[in-house]
């Protein structure tokens, strides 16, 4: 189902629609991944020295050959400390320094397909336009109708398209963001495609994560993807409306989000019924502000 | 769940630094946060590596910290 998993179809290319000019453009096709092999750049490959990680071999160098190694019983040990997801992790250190440089907060949403994200925003949308600019990328396998429902809510949106890929790149943001040019001081919502599992390793240059779970999905989402919880910052259960009807137990919910990710912020709303909506509002000027 | 896509990843960084060395062994380092399930990976290995330099290279995996997800070294049979 996604290009990074090597079992995508070459004919379901990433499409990206501006939702102002109605104009697609056709951005690559496969996965960046495994598009790496063809593009590599030899020459401006730097050896990537990752912070979980000492190394303490004794490593030399001879001349005109930029690889640290040592000599084994008959071969040569070459040490590369690569990071495999290197080429996603510099387009999204990339994307980082171009939002903060812009003062923009790009928050990345991530969810199980209905938990209500599109509808969150639409309702953040109405509630902020007039004070804070608010753009949106919007990431689905197939149509336009999110990024039409953002743009008749009252903001910029990009449709990305990812046809086959089951979540969002780091290079279709930085692709995105030139035609969507978010101004300083805004914030930029990245919707992710509806997926608890992907997208949860890739960064895509955003602040932080957001998750959303609603309380129709039952109490131990969590639990059952425990990755995307331990990756987002904030955690929102969304439909709080429907609690009562669908024997929702909030203690459950609440301590099975801590016991994954005891540091998350937590918010029960209602993007609905509008309950709960001034704190998640709040909430964003103040990261806006912070 | 992107295990096939990592292992050619793998393959294809190690190849263009073995430059034309017959791999014998190839060495990760892989944190519980990875979001990478290590057996799949093995499984992948040796599918993705024929055909290449790192044919019948054995796969270490090396436990680390955290989401550490990287290629710590590969050993060649003979020095280049």
């Amino acid at each position: 189902m996604c290009g990074t998993c090597g079992c995508s179809d070459t004919a379901n290319a990433v499409k990206i629609t501006d939702l102002s000019t109605g104009a697609t453009q056709t951005m690559r096709k496969g996965s960046i991944l495994n598009t790496l092999e063809a593009d590599y750049d030899h020459h401006s490959h730097e050896h990537h020295a990752h912070d979980h990680h000492d190394h303490d071999e004794e490593h030399h160098q001879h001349d005109g050959d930029g690889q640290p190694h040592m000599h084994g019983p008959t071969g040569e040990i070459i040490s590369l400390e690569t990071a495999i997801l290197q080429k996603n992790d510099q387009i999204a250190e990339r994307n980082r320094g171009w939002f903060e440089g812009r003062g923009v907060l790009a928050l990345n949403l991530v969810s199980s397909p209905g938990a209500g994200k599109t509808t969150l925003l639409e309702a953040t949308i109405k509630a902020l336009k007039n004070d804070v600019g608010i753009s949106v990328i919007e990431g689905d396998q197939m149509t336009t109708n999110d990024a039409e429902r953002i743009r008749d809510a009252g903001a910029k949106a990009i449709q990305i398209n990812t046809g086959a890929g089951c979540h969002l790149e780091a290079d279709m943001i930085s692709d995105a963001v030139k035609t969507l040019d978010p101004d300083t001081g805004s914030i930029l919502f990245i919707e992710n495609v509806g997926n608890l599992v992907c997208p949860a390793m890739f960064d895509l240059g955003e602040h932080m994560k957001v998750a959303i779970i609603s309380t129709t999905e039952g109490e131990d989402k969590p639990l059952k993807y425990p990755h995307m919880f331990q990756a987002s910052e904030l955690v929102i259960v969304n439909k709080m409306d429907l609690a009562p009807h669908v024997d929702f137990d909030e203690k459950v919910c609440l301590e099975n989000i801590k016991s994954v990710n005891p540091n998350a912020d937590i918010l029960l709303l209602s993007a609905k019924s509008n309950d709960g909506m001034a704190q998640w509002l709040n909430y964003l000027k103040n990261q806006l502000n912070g | 769940m992107h295990e096939l896509g990592l292992t050619k990843n793998i393959i294809a960084i190690v190849t263009e630094h073995a430059k034309g060395c017959k791999v014998k062994r190839v060495s990760l380092s892989v944190g519980p946060q990875a979001c990478v399930e290590t057996r799949a990976l093995e499984f992948c290995f040796d599918i993705v590596a024929a055909g290449t330099v790192a044919e019948n290279a054995t796969l270490e995996i090396l436990p680390a910290s955290g989401d550490t997800f990287l290629i710590k070294e590969f050993e060649t049979e003979e020095a280049a």
